[in-house]
């Protein structure tokens, strides 16, 4: 089974949700535990929300593009799956990932 | 607790408590910071649960997380308010405060006095609706629009109204208010007007009706409960409530739709509400007071034991409308006074009371109104008048789902004279 890194995604013209109520928030949680349940085997790695981050280079001045970037992606997670159609699914059904102004990035990891 | 699984409406009831215990302790001026803190933590909840397991105790966790966050907040608040008024006497002594869980007991005493102050008689009755809906039963904006039937931008001002109206009332560092046994009266008629939303609503889907009749129920028990609430009046309506949600899932059809009393199966009626009904209603008969509640319950009882509607005792429910009428009087109330009154004593009798009854222009115009007048026509054999009234009904019927109950009741009376 090959590794996939999921990367959420901020996607242009989403529509910035209120804050959810508690009820919402059960139901998310019911849809997440559901979730997690049903492709328990394939999540490796559950990842997370990003935090504040900062672009390492030999070139200073790219921080001001990264700002951009960091604000577009929300979190990761490293799902296995036997092919990328298989993966995309694995993260389509994840609760809160793909939605209004919010996608999903599935990319293979190349073990060595 | 089982790994996973949290109790139904787990979230919801949380923020309730957590917002009350949190006004115990800090003072309900603070509400707004309260009610984010408490949103803060109910989202770090759903975000750390999902890879750690959940805590053996959620609530004492829960807890923790908004108090921290409260506090800080309101250490930032208070360090701004000092730099502002260039000094420290406002700071807030948390450091006095016990930032331990408080027991069941304490949380049922903060959810009381958050009861009370929700239904401060001083603010309009709409505003403690919304308050109480807010902050007690924990449902948002939407959700309340959605129950109460008003728009999200209507509950804002009326929350925001209520809010600011309960600000200049409570005193920096006041932490509760008394739970002052004058203000009964005043929070039962919130409660019953709660559970009535849920109960006679006919704009709402049975799920969501539903929801709004067993958080009126939850609270009442909460009053009921306690020392200053436990009156022979909460006791009538936690009676009444009872009667009216042992028989609720036999009010819908499958599809949806309201049905008659005369057609529901009885056999559906949860008998073990109406015992605990009857219990309460027992609890109720003490002392002098006889209220509007005592006259519901006693009708609803009376509606509940009945084995089926023709074997109802109608002469009891007249008399019991009758009481109703003397304590509230109401053209409601005589108009349902006289659907009882026709199974009692016959159509004629009930016209002609109804025929000397001089009805607010506001139910003369209401389906309600022109629905009875048609069945009774119907039934007293006039036809053309029945016919009449019976259109009439039609077209003031407020919604579908009233409209398909109507022509149910009318059409077999109706078409006897198209037969004709």
């Amino acid at each position: 089974m090959a590794k996939y890194l999921c990367i959420q995604r901020g996607l242009p013209g989403g529509v910035e949700g209120g804050s959810p109520s508690p009820e919402q928030m059960q139901q998310m949680y019911a849809a997440f535990q559901a979730w997690q349940s049903e492709f328990g085997k394939n999540i490796v790695d559950l990842g997370g929300r990003l935090g504040e981050g900062r672009l390492v280079a030999s070139t200073p001045k790219i921080d001001g593009s990264f700002i951009e970037i960091k604000e577009l992606i929300g979190g990761y997670m490293i799902v296995s799956a036997a092919s990328l159609d298989e993966a995309s699914e694995i993260a389509r059904g994840c609760p809160g990932l793909v939605g209004p102004g919010s996608g999903v990035e599935v990319m293979e990891i190349h073990a060595p | 607790m089982n790994p996973g699984s949290l109790p139904e409406h787990f979230f919801r009831h949380e923020s309730g408590r957590l917002v009350a215990v949190l006004s115990g302790r800090v003072g309900v001026g603070h509400l707004e910071l309260i009610e984010d803190a408490v949103q803060s933590a109910l989202l770090t909840a759903v975000e750390t649960w999902k890879s750690a397991p959940i805590p053996e105790n959620p609530s004492a966790w829960l807890y923790r997380v908004a108090w921290n966050r409260l506090v800080g907040d309101l250490r930032q608040r208070t360090r701004r308010l000092a730099i502002l008024e260039k000094h420290s006497g406002t700071a807030f002594p948390l450091s006095s405060v016990d930032p331990e869980i408080a027991s069941e007991k304490e949380i049922a005493d903060d959810l009381l006095h958050m009861l009370f102050f929700c239904c401060d008689p001083t603010m309009p009755v709409e505003s403690q609706l919304v308050l109480s809906l807010k902050t007690l039963c924990g449902w948002d904006v939407r959700e309340i629009g959605l129950r109460l039937f008003i728009t999200e931008e209507n509950v804002y001002k009326r929350l925001s109204r209520a809010r600011s109206h309960l600000k200049a009332r409570s005193r920096p560092g006041a932490s509760s208010h008394p739970a002052d046994p004058d203000s009964v009266a005043g929070v039962l008629r919130v409660l019953y007007l709660l559970f009535s939303e849920g109960y006679l609503s006919i704009r709402l889907d049975f799920a969501v009706r539903n929801d709004l009749c067993l958080e009126a129920l939850r609270l009442t028990d909460l009053l009921a409960r306690s020392s200053v609430g436990a009156t022979p009046e909460t006791a009538a309506l936690m009676a009444l409530m009872h009667f009216h949600q042992a028989r609720s899932s036999s009010r819908v059809d499958g599809s949806g739709g309201l049905v008659l009393l005369e057609d529901q199966d009885r056999s559906l009626w949860n008998r073990d509400l109406i015992q605990r009904g009857l219990g309460w209603l027992e609890l109720s008969a003490r002392g002098e007071t006889y209220s509007r509640y005592h006259a519901e319950a006693a009708i609803a009882a009376e509606h509940s034991l009945a084995p089926s509607f023709s074997q109802t005792d109608w002469g009891k429910i007249v008399h019991q409308y009758d009481l109703l009428i003397s304590v509230e009087p109401s053209a409601l109330h005589e108009l349902n006074r006289a659907v009882a009154m026709a199974e009692a004593t016959g159509s004629a009798a009930a016209l002609a009371r109804l025929e000397n009854a001089l009805p607010p222009s506001w139910l003369v115009l209401s389906y309600q109104w022109f629905a009875v007048l048609a069945d009774l026509h119907f039934r007293n054999g006039a036809q053309d008048l029945g016919n009449r009234y019976f259109l009439k009904a039609l077209e003031s019927a407020p919604s579908p789902a009233i409209k398909d109950l109507l022509s149910r009741r009318l059409a077999s009376y109706a078409g006897k004279t198209k037969a004709e």
